[in-house]
């Protein structure tokens, strides 16, 4: 899939801006702070409804009532008008001028897959950071996962509202505990079932686009790290004291996280910060993968200023891939000078100014 | 500038109840002063006072009424062998309006839900377990709605009755009659295909 034009209006510091984007590589060039970010911001905003890194009223122009992100999406469906409008007292999200009021049937109609700087949390955070990571990304493949994933924490917070009655002396219901814990561990079983086949199929394709980005064998493997290793209903069962004793729910997807190992040893503690960059970037290159096999559809790849880390070398082997496999792509850039003239030539390229974006023409 | 005394006394009884906010609340209250002659105001007066004062529960099933017991319960040629548990009277008024059922009904006021504070005390539990036990009673048919709070409710009165020899059935879920499938949401679907029956 594609998106052929985005609009925005009163969007972060874009007051109005319309951008025509190739269906290859789009280079957007500017000195930090003119507005490259939140041009790839809006994009991923449409895709998901909210930003990967602020609050809704963030994104809205300064002393503006609303913002307006609007994209013209191309893809096996056909095409779709994305809307997205930002205001005071809530938003909307639009698809060909209707509105969807489930978050679950609206997000996946875009697809992107996004390497932001913030994602270097990934490795080296914590498993809050990984956890989210997991629920965005299935959620946007599939949409089932969503409604699992809240019926989960649905049940969860009624759960641990009722371990929270239990008091010494006064004991709660035991017949509602128990069907509380039921639901819970049949919803908790669907979040782990998708996370462990996700996680096991981008595995293999994180380890062979390690490989091919850092050009050594070197060997990266992602676990999935559940909270318990049984089955969930009896492992909660077996648990009731302790979760009595403390109030809460102590185990479950809750609690859930994703290890990555490098050569064998954990990455977090053990590799270095380009070496966990590059893991990212592979996982995110897996994520592109993964998304066109199950989907049949290719993602956007949405890049924000991941040319300056690596180098010149590793830029244009990462580059003449996106060119090749003919992906759509979103890369933000201080400046060019490391990349072949071949990938220049075949990209679109816009300055970034001042929230004004120009294309630029080559040869000018 | 406020409103007279009076006024807002009448706006804050209207914004107590359910989907009304101030503004609405202000707009009825309002129209009662402007457009409601003496005559009509005292008969919505009385109507709320008369409903209060003669509508209770019915001390059999829960259901709503102004006789001693409700209109179903004092029904002889109602279906004794059924009753169907619903969590709120206007559920009654739904499948009475269906027509196609003829047994009893339960009415719990409600459906399970800690974070509410609604616990199996809450609810119009007590005086099912008594009516369970009638000889004559064989199936107790579960129509809490399909919600967390529903289904956990269904299930807890399924785990309370499992002892015994009372048939204990849940309604189906499914495709809405004379609709096409597109229109039905995925979950919907998938429940309907995972409950789909032998034809």
């Amino acid at each position: 899939m594609r998106i052929e034009t985005v609009t925005l209006a009163d969007f972060r510091n874009y007051r109005k801006q319309t951008v025509e984007l190739a269906s290859g590589l789009n280079f957007f060039i500017g000195a930090n702070g003119e507005g490259k970010t939140n041009f790839l911001e809006s994009i991923y905003a449409l895709a998901l409804s909210k930003s990967y890194k602020a609050e809704d009223r963030e994104m809205v122009r300064f002393e503006s009532p609303f913002a307006r992100a609007r994209a013209s999406v191309m893809s096996s469906a056909g095409r779709t008008d994305l809307q997205l409008i930002l205001a005071e007292d809530g938003k909307k999200a639009l698809a060909n001028g209707q509105e969807v009021k489930r978050l679950s049937d609206y997000v996946g109609i875009l697809n992107v897959v996004l390497f932001a700087p913030e994602d270097m949390n990934l490795v080296k955070g914590s498993p809050v950071d990984r956890r989210y990571f997991l629920d965005v990304v299935l959620g946007q493949i599939d949409k089932r996962y969503l409604d699992d994933l809240s019926a989960y924490k649905h049940a969860l917070k009624q759960r641990n509202e009722l371990l929270k009655q239990a008091q010494p002396g006064k004991d709660i219901d035991r017949d509602l505990l128990d069907v509380l814990t039921e639901q819970l561990a049949a919803a908790g079983e669907a979040v782990i079932a998708k996370r462990s086949a996700f996680i096991a199929a981008l595995d293999r394709k994180a380890a062979k686009a390690y490989q091919f980005l850092s050009v050594k064998q070197e060997d990266l493997g992602l676990t999935y790290q559940p909270s318990v290793a049984e089955n969930l209903l009896p492992a909660l069962k077996a648990r009731y004291r302790s979760d009595l004793l403390s109030g809460t729910t102590n185990h479950g997807p809750h609690r859930d996280d994703l290890g990555f190992m490098l050569n064998g040893m954990p990455a977090a503690s053990f590799a270095s910060q380009g070496e966990q960059r590059m893991i990212v970037l592979a996982v995110d290159l897996a994520l592109v993968e993964y998304i066109e096999e199950t989907k049949r559809e290719r993602p956007l790849f949405l890049l924000d200023d991941v040319l300056s880390e690596l180098d010149r070398e590793k830029q244009n082997r990462l580059l003449r891939r996106l060119m090749e496999t003919g992906i759509q792509a979103i890369v933000t850039a201080t400046e060019l000078t490391d990349i072949a003239a071949d990938i220049i030539g075949s990209a679109r390229i816009f300055k970034v100014a001042q929230g004004t974006i120009k294309e630029e023409h080559h040869g000018q | 500038m406020r409103y007279p005394q009076s006024l807002e006394a009448l706006i804050t009884e209207f914004m107590k109840y359910p989907g009304v906010g101030r503004k609405t609340a202000e707009r009825f209250a309002l129209y009662t002063i402007h457009r409601l002659d003496g005559e009509s105001a005292q008969a919505f007066a009385d109507a709320i006072r008369h409903a209060k004062s003669s509508i209770h529960m019915c001390p059999t099933c829960g259901h709503l009424t102004d006789q001693e017991r409700c209109e179903v319960c004092a029904d002889p040629l109602r279906d004794g062998s059924r009753i169907l548990v619903v969590e709120s009277a206007k559920d009654v008024f739904s499948i009475e309006k269906a027509g196609d059922y003829h047994g009893l009904y339960h009415v719990l006021n409600g459906a399970l839900s800690p974070i509410n504070g609604i616990g199996p005390e809450e609810l119009n539990l007590k005086s099912l377990w008594p009516r369970v036990q009638e000889e004559r009673v064989k199936e107790i048919i579960i129509a809490t709605g399909a919600t967390q709070e529903g289904e956990a409710t269904a299930m807890y009165i399924r785990r309370i009755l499992k002892d015994t020899d009372l048939l204990v059935t849940r309604i189906a879920y499914g495709v809405p009659v004379g609709a096409n499938l597109e229109f039905a949401d995925d979950a919907t679907l998938a429940k309907a295909i995972q409950n789909r029956r032998s034809f």
